[in-house]
């Protein structure tokens, strides 16, 4: 979390105060509406992208927006952000739901509400090949972080020596690795394996198997929305219990994509 | 590492002109777009004020200029950033993203525009205004018909510069995720993640090529 973004959130809260637009019950809000908006990547595959033939938007969070609005029996309304923006959306009223890729973190936690989570993962370095196996042989290395993840926050907390570098996004991290201006990379395990797979000098890089944290992914509502995050819990569960939220991961992390890794975790009720 | 350009021709249709066949605009139509709506409303809001400052050069003058003066010490991206969440939570939406960016570099761009005009109408000798009043012309008269039209054509430049760098700042708009240029080129770039070069160097000489029409067509005004 940014220092810029902090002051966003003040100013925010600040300007919501004024004019008190908290709602009693946005699940209602929404039914009445007949529209769910949902915060979604539109550059962080395979979580939320654009699609190169139908230039939709595709991708894991996007397949569970769409069963959110299904199962609420309403229309579907995504608005693409990136990471940095994706809480302020919220906080602001320009969305409903935050199903972006977005970690549970205790400090989140105190500006939105978070679901059970729906996708569990870990975050892991990308090196080159032949650098050191253990996480803390890079603990005053110049490593490379996507800017608002929690990667970054993780690298700050444990390895205060090294030099962190922030990137827009992954793609902006790794050209920095092959060109040598950092010694690792890290990011959630699954889009790191995906960049590799597809790097056409994937000979030259390789993961390391230690995890610096692990994440699990949730989705955000606003604060004190108890209804709809009951709903929502209520849903993911459903998803779960009717092989829907399998299919989902299967669809976007199974045998025929570029990167395909086990599910090891199941939706739970909170 | 060779170039390979495939990959801006495959995804040509997107970078141009967006998802327009399903009704919203994006890519290079919306930036033109951006650029071309934001400069009409600065330079007519510019000229104004302009004006304004011009005719009455005491209190009104002094407050437009502290008025300036706050736009441009502020970065443009935090006007954008306030416009799009702000704007929202105390007038509770409605306002299309890229209208917010629009609105946020007209009134940039105007601050610089004003100050342009009337330095173009204070450098007109005063004659030209003293001649306009001893023909019979109000003071309104005078400016519409004859200070005016000599000021604007001189700073014809003036405008050009401004306006490239306002087609440029319509990039900004991918920090709020409107489709305009530069994010549908990294929406492109974060699906095929290895060609950024490319995809960069492509959309840097779209820019390049939108300037330059500007400085053709403003070469061909101020030769008529």
């Amino acid at each position: 979390m940014g220092f810029e973004f902090r002051y966003l959130t003040a100013a925010i809260t600040l300007v919501l105060g004024l004019t008190g637009a908290a709602h009693a019950d946005q699940l209602a809000d929404i039914r009445k509406a007949g529209v769910l908006r949902a915060a979604v990547f539109d550059s962080n595959p395979p979580f939320g992208l654009v699609d190169e033939k139908t230039h939709s938007l595709v991708g894991y969070d996007i397949d569970f927006a769409k069963a959110f609005a299904d199962k609420i029996g309403v229309k579907l309304e995504l608005v693409p952000t990136n990471p940095a923006n994706r809480i302020p959306l919220l906080t602001s009223g320009k969305v409903d739901l935050i199903v972006a890729d977005i970690t549970i973190t205790p400090e989140r936690a105190k500006v939105v509400d978070f679901s059970t989570p729906y996708f569990v993962t870990g975050q892991q370095f990308l090196v080159p090949a032949g650098s050191p196996d253990k996480l803390d042989g890079y603990a005053t290395a110049r490593i490379g972080a996507v800017k608002g993840t929690t990667g970054e926050q993780a690298l700050k907390t444990r390895f205060p020596q090294a030099r962190v570098l922030s990137y827009d996004d992954v793609p902006l991290a790794l050209a920095s690795l092959r060109n040598g201006s950092v010694q690792a990379i890290t990011q959630d395990a699954e889009i790191l394996a995906g960049l590799l797979a597809a790097a056409p000098d994937k000979d030259k890089y390789r993961l390391l198997p230690e995890l610096l944290s692990k994440e699990e992914i949730g989705v955000g509502v606003k604060k004190d929305e108890t209804a709809l995050l009951a709903e929502v819990n209520k849903i993911l569960v459903s998803l779960e219990q009717d092989g829907q939220a399998g299919q989902i991961f299967e669809r976007w992390f199974g045998k025929g994509t570029k990167a395909p890794e086990p599910r090891n975790f199941k939706i739970v009720a909170p | 590492m060779g170039l390979d350009f495939t990959v801006v021709v495959r995804n040509l249709d997107y970078l141009l002109w967006g998802r327009l066949a399903e009704g919203e605009l994006g890519g290079l139509l919306l930036t033109v777009i951006m650029a071309v709506s934001a400069g009409a409303l600065s330079l007519l809001l510019g000229i104004t004020l302009a004006v304004i400052a011009w005719r009455y050069a005491a209190i009104p003058r002094k407050l437009l200029f502290l008025w300036a003066e706050l736009i441009r010490g502020v970065p443009l991206i935090f006007v954008i950033f306030w416009l799009y969440f702000l704007v929202p939570a105390l007038f509770g939406g409605g306002i299309p993203n890229a209208l917010s960016v629009i609105l946020a570099l007209a009134w940039f761009s105007s601050a610089a525009i004003m100050h342009s005009v009337l330095a173009g109408l204070q450098a007109l000798p005063c004659s030209q205004y003293e001649a306009g009043i001893a023909s019979g012309f109000t003071e309104f008269q005078v400016l519409r018909w004859i200070l005016l039209p000599q000021a604007l054509k001189n700073l014809i430049p003036s405008f050009v510069g401004l306006f490239a760098s306002l087609i440029k700042d319509t990039s900004l708009a991918f920090i709020v995720n409107v489709p305009e240029l530069t994010m549908v080129a990294s929406q492109v770039n974060s699906r095929t993640q290895l060609f950024p070069t490319e995809i960069f160097l492509s959309i840097a000489a779209l820019y390049f090529i939108l300037c330059s029409v500007l400085s053709l067509i403003a070469r061909s005004i101020s030769n008529r």
